[in-house]
Formats: structure tokens, C-alpha cells, sequence
């Protein structure tokens, strides 16, 4: 069934979204089927771009809108929601 | 049979087979290829899966900070917006080649405009997956593999590659720039592998497969020697051999004096592979961690640095002097901003930037100090780089206590760390008796000392020879420092030379601190007379300006 889910997440890893947080996001966006977007202010990501995610400039404590869509969307946002809240590592 | 001479830049003696590195040409950017682009779409997708491929194997080898690099790289090669961005480039009739160099080119000025610097530095990451597609495309491989013992002659190796290379298949190194103070040449000695910088025509006169001698001592590299010359160095090396043998009895016995003077040896390293090597040589601890070696990739975070820091002080279980970053015009860092300089020695570095610009680099680098200092089997001190003044250290000071109460109020229990400087101006040397009050310990960094004392700067050929480090004024310097009271330490390249470890030790220093390699040797050398003798030459040598080294 394809649904679209969004969230609003504060960054909780230490480094923010850096090389290696932001690998470990991209490995695990990549495992879904649906399309995954992160936003901070006015730019956008697809979770799936190591690039595109690394040229948010995304900092711990900032805001950041997850938005899923896809038929696995709801698996996705229970997995991605608690990675992006805690230490990516 | 042929000799070319270089500057010998780490000692030793070796003979194999070369393996050249020759830089790629570069690509042409407005190449067309709009016959078939079906065709070039399939090449694009079989270089990217051979460049993920061996990124893999390279993976393998490395751990740290480099790792981390490595696995970004990686997922970089696999980024589905940089493949569709070639694609669409080649669909408008761009060659495979051009696509991917153009694609990752925007990438990389996209990141390089972040104002986060470590996030900027991973601009060189993206070029550098574009350079590893490229060389896929063109069936060439953009790194190295060392699948047998080997010779390396290169243009140039930057610290990055020369780590992920395997030290126990690397039996030389050769290049044709570098300096015998350059980072290549530090990086050799640490690993105990023999090499020569600056060979002219190196690329030139060498192919891959030539058989080569390569004499670190005196900087020669023989090309395809003849039977009597390769008996001489195989003779030779049994000898090596057997020295170091001899040499062997000296690495579980504390450095000492003929009449037995505790002289502690320490080592000076640069990654966990050089810490390794120190405890295996007998190092009494870690007299300087070059910690601008973690940073050849970007400023590492906290994190990063939390974990090598802890990762080394566990491994050495013995004092860990660590030099706060020691960057600036002549060792820059990517994603660090720093202007060049016509005059880098003299400019915008060390103590300077880390004072200058605390938030990105000193802070970060002290909290991980701090917290990796916590755990009671860790005996981590902390060195400070390019100190000129004493309001130098008390803004240092300043701002370690800030961190202390920072993390304290993060619920961390930080103790007090012991904290020394370099010293390697003369207006430091001259004044050490006003920062009594300031440090526990100083460590005189011969190198720099000697290049601002004679005023001849240490990477141009023309007027090297000028520096006297075992002139009277270096000498005088040095004696100065001792006058002090404030323990002494050297670990410039001096500590580990035969003819200065007597007149340093005579003059005071109590500490030596060198490459692993040489370690046993030190301590050989420290045994062979007594302190009074010591005393003697160096009173001798102060007053004589001709001693050259």
C-alpha cells in the first residue's frame, strides 16, 4: 500500500550528520523500498545520496523533516525516526 | 646499471623490485561521445562496481580516522544522484569520463561551501571517488596494492596513501619531491622503511620490475645493480641484521648512562601503527603524537579523536605526550580555510590558529584530551605547538579550563592533565624561566628551533647546509632551556643523533624522544659513556662554533 509519512526530528549525533552518521543513515535508507527525503531549511536530501545528505551542513541539535513515501513507509519512519534522534555513531 | 641521488630521508638498506607510480593525465572535461551513449552508461556502471570493488579490499587494511574516510568513499561511489547526474551528462552526449569528473566536481564545490569545515573537507572525498571511477574507466587502478614486496617510486605520497599502504610489502620508498623534514620522510622513519625524497627523474630513468638498491643512509638508489654490487648489499644487509640483533638486548632496558643516569627514551609517532611499533621497540612512553596526522583527510570530530586518543593510551600504558594540532601555511588541512602565506615558517600556525580559531580547532581536539584522559590507565599529557610568550599558554589555559567545567557540567569527571609546550623559537627558549609557573614539562623541537635560530629555512636546498644544529648557538639555546628547572625533553631529529645525544644529555635533557626504529640504538649510545663525560664534551662544544653535525 503506498502512504507518505513525514516527522520532524531533532539531530541527536554528537557530530551531526558527518561522513560517518551519514553513511550509516544512506546504508539503512537504501534497505527500503520507498523514497526517503530529509529537509533543512529551504534544502532538500533524498536519504539515499550520501551527497545529497553531507551537503545538508546538518548539525547536532537541528531540526530535520523526515518525509517517506512508498509501500514499506511506515517500517521505514520506526526505524529511521529513533537512527536520526540518537548517536549515528 | 645506473645511480641516482636523492635526500636520504629514512635510514636503511634495501634491494627489490620497483613498482612506479606515474601521476594520470588529466580528463578532458568537454569530451563528446554521442555515437552511443547506451554504450558509455555501461561503462560508467561496470567502472563504478570495480571502483567499489577495490575500495573494498582497501577497507580492509585500514582502522581509525582513515576507515571512516574510506567507508564514506564508498558509499560515495554508490550514490545513486552522482550516477544519475552522469547519466544524464552522458545522455546529452558527455563521454563517461567527462560525466563523472563534472558531476563530482559540483559536488565538491557544493561541499567545499559548507561553513562546517569538516563537512567542506569531504569536497577532496567526492573528487577523489570521481579520480577512482576514472581510473576504473580507463583500466587502470587510482590506489595501491601491494601484493609483494616492493619498491615505490612516486611523484609524491601523501600521508593518506602512504597509511594505507601494507608497511610489511613496503620495502622502499622513492620520490622525486619531498624534503628530508617532510611529512613522507617522518611517516618512513616512524615505520622503519628506508627512503629517498627529491630524486630527480626518478619516473623517468625507473620502471616497474627494475631491480633497485636504495640507500636511505646516503640517499643513492641503484638501478639494475650488477652481481658484485648486489653481493656487497646482501652482505651488508646481514650485517644490518646482525647489528640489530646485538641492538635487541637494549629494547627492555630503561635508557641509561654508563654510570647510570635515568635518560628516558620515548618515541615519536603519528598513527596506532607507529604507537604499535614503539611499545614493540621499547619505548618508555610517547614523547610527541603528531596529532596533524590524524587531519591529512580534515579535521577529525571529537568523537574520532576521543577514540584514537583512548585507543593509543591503552596501548602504550605509559606517559602519552600529545602536541595539539601543528598545522598551518605549510601543512594545510582540507575544509581549514587557511590562507597562503609568503612566509608559512614565520606565519599563521600552531598555537596561533589553535588560539585564533578555538571552537574548530582547539576545543574539540581538548575535549577528547580531557575525556580520554579520565580512565585512570591513561597518562595522557598535552603539548602545546609554536609557543612564543607566556600569555600564549595562560589563553591556552584558559580555555582547558573552560573545557574541564564544559564537560564537568556534561556530567564527565575530567582530571587535571599535565600540560608542557614545545619549545622551538628562540623568544621561548630565551624566557623558559618565566613559564615556570605555567608547565610541567618542555620539549625542545630541534628541527624548528634550528631553522629559526640560523635563519635559514629548512626546505630550500640552496641554503640548508647553513643550519648548524649542533652549532654553539644552538648549543647555547639549549643550555639556556636546562637553566630553567622545568624538565626537559628534545624530540626533534637531534634526539636521535650519535654525535648530539652526548652534548644534549651533558647539557641537561633528561628525555629523548625519537623515531620507534631508532629507539634501541638511543639507549646503546646513552650507554656508552657517563654523565661527567657528557658534561665535558658539551662544555667543550658551546664554546666551539665550528662542530658541524
Amino acid at each position: 500500500m503506498e502512504q507518505t509519512v513525514e516527522r520532524t526530528v531533532i539531530l541527536g549525533s554528537k557530530s551531526g550528520l558527518h561522513a560517518r552518521p551519514a553513511a550509516v543513515f544512506v546504508q539503512h535508507a537504501k534497505s527500503y523500498q520507498s523514497q526517503i527525503t530529509l529537509a533543512k531549511d529551504e534544502k532538500t536530501a533524498n536519504g539515499k545520496s550520501i551527497l545529497s545528505v553531507l551537503a545538508l551542513g546538518a548539525e547536532k541539535g537541528d531540526q530535520v523533516a523526515l518525509t517517506i513515501s512508498g509501500s514499506d513507509a511506515e517500517t521505514a519512519l520506526n526505524k529511521l525516526v529513533p537512527l536520526l534522534e540518537g548517536d549515528l555513531g | 646499471m645506473k645511480v641516482l641521488r636523492g635526500i636520504p630521508a629514512a635510514p636503511g638498506l634495501a634491494i627489490g623490485a620497483a613498482l612506479t607510480l606515474r601521476p594520470l593525465p588529466p580528463v578532458d572535461l568537454s569530451e563528446q561521445r554521442t555515437a552511443d551513449a547506451s554504450a558509455e552508461t555501461t561503462r560508467l556502471t561496470q567502472a563504478i562496481a570495480q571502483a567499489m570493488t577495490l575500495l573494498e579490499r582497501l577497507q580492509l587494511t585500514t582502522h581509525g580516522p582513515l576507515a571512516e574516510i574510506l567507508a564514506a568513499q564508498r558509499e560515495m561511489l554508490d550514490d545513486p544522484e552522482l550516477k544519475q547526474g552522469a547519466l544524464d551528462l552522458i545522455a546529452s552526449g558527455s563521454s563517461a569520463e567527462a560525466a563523472i569528473s563534472r558531476i563530482a566536481a559540483s559536488y565538491a564545490e557544493q561541499l567545499a561551501s559548507l561553513p562546517d569545515p569538516y563537512l567542506a573537507a569531504r569536497a577532496e572525498d567526492v573528487r577523489e571517488a570521481g579520480r577512482r571511477i576514472v581510473a576504473s574507466l580507463r583500466g587502470t587502478s587510482s590506489h595501491i596494492i601491494l601484493d609483494q614486496p616492493t619498491i615505490l617510486v612516486a611523484q609524491d605520497l601523501s600521508p593518506a596513501e602512504l597509511v594505507g599502504l601494507d608497511p610489511t610489502r613496503l620495502q622502499a620508498i622513492i620520490t622525486e619531491s619531498g624534503s628530508a623534514t617532510g611529512h613522507l620522510a617522518i611517516v618512513a622513519q616512524g615505520l622503519d622503511i628506508p627512503a629517498v625524497v627529491g630524486v630527480a627523474g626518478a619516473l623517468d630513468e625507473i620502471e616497474t620490475r627494475n631491480i633497485l638498491v636504495v640507500d636511505g643512509e646516503n640517499g643513492t638508489v641503484t638501478i639494475n645493480p650488477n652481481l658484485e654490487q648486489r653481493t656487497e648489499i646482501e652482505q651488508r644487509l646481514a650485517e644490518a641484521e646482525r647489528d640489530r640483533r646485538n641492538l635487541e638486548i637494549y629494547r627492555d632496558r630503561p635508557g641509561m648512562t654508563a654510570d647510570g643516569t635515568w635518560i628516558e627514551v620515548f618515541a615519536n609517532i603519528g598513527s596506532l601503527a607507529e604507537a604499535q611499533k614503539a611499545v614493540a621497540m621499547g619505548a618508555e612512553g610517547v614523547g610527541l603524537f603528531r596529532t596533524e596526522f590524524l587531519a591529512t583527510q580534515g579535521l577529525p570530530s571529537e568523537e574520532a579523536q576521543y577514540t584514537i586518543y583512548s585507543e593509543i593510551a591503552a596501548l602504550i600504558q605509559s606517559p602519552l605526550i600529545v602536541r595539539t594540532f601543528d598545522i598551518g601555511g605549510d601543512k594545510p588541512v582540507p575544509g581549514l580555510d587557511i590562507p597562503t602565506e609568503t612566509n608559512p615558517f614565520l606565519g599563521w600556525r600552531g598555537i596561533r590558529l589553535g588560539l585564533d580559531r578555538p571552537e574548530e580547532v582547539f576545543l574539540p581536539q581538548i575535549r577528547a584530551l580531557l575525556r580520554a584522559s579520565i580512565d585512570p590507565l591513561h597518562d595522557i599529557r598535552i603539548m602545546l605547538p609554536m609557543i612564543t610568550t607566556p600569555q600564549e599558554v595562560e589563553a591556552a589555559r584558559a580555555l582547558i579550563e573552560r573545557a574541564q567545567r564544559e564537560l564537568e557540567s556534561e556530567g564527565y569527571k575530567p582530571q587535571r592533565v599535565p600540560l608542557g609546550i614545545m619549545v622551538e623559537t628562540p623568544a621561548a627558549a630565551l624566557t623558559l624561566d618565566q613559564f615556570t609557573h605555567l608547565i610541567d614539562f618542555a620539549s625542545i623541537g630541534t628541527n624548528d628551533l634550528v631553522q629559526y635560530t640560523y635563519a635559514v629555512d629548512r626546505t630550500n636546498a640552496r641554503v640548508r647546509e647553513r643550519a648548524l644544529p649542533l652549532g654553539a648557538a644552538t648549543l647555547r639555546l639549549i643550555e639556556q632551556i636546562c637553566w630553567s628547572g622545568i624538565p626537559v625533553a628534545v624530540c626533534g631529529q637531534l634526539a636521535s643523533h650519535p654525535a648530539a645525544i652526548p652534548l644534549l644529555v651533558g647539557l641537561g635533557v633528561r628525555e629523548l624522544s625519537v623515531a620507534p626504529a631508532r629507539i634501541p640504538t638511543v639507549k646503546h649510545i646513552l650507554s656508552t659513556m657517563t654523565l661527567t663525560e657528557m658534561q665535558e664534551r658539551a662544555q667543550e662544544a658551546l664554546g666551539n662554533s665550528k662542530i658541524k653535525q
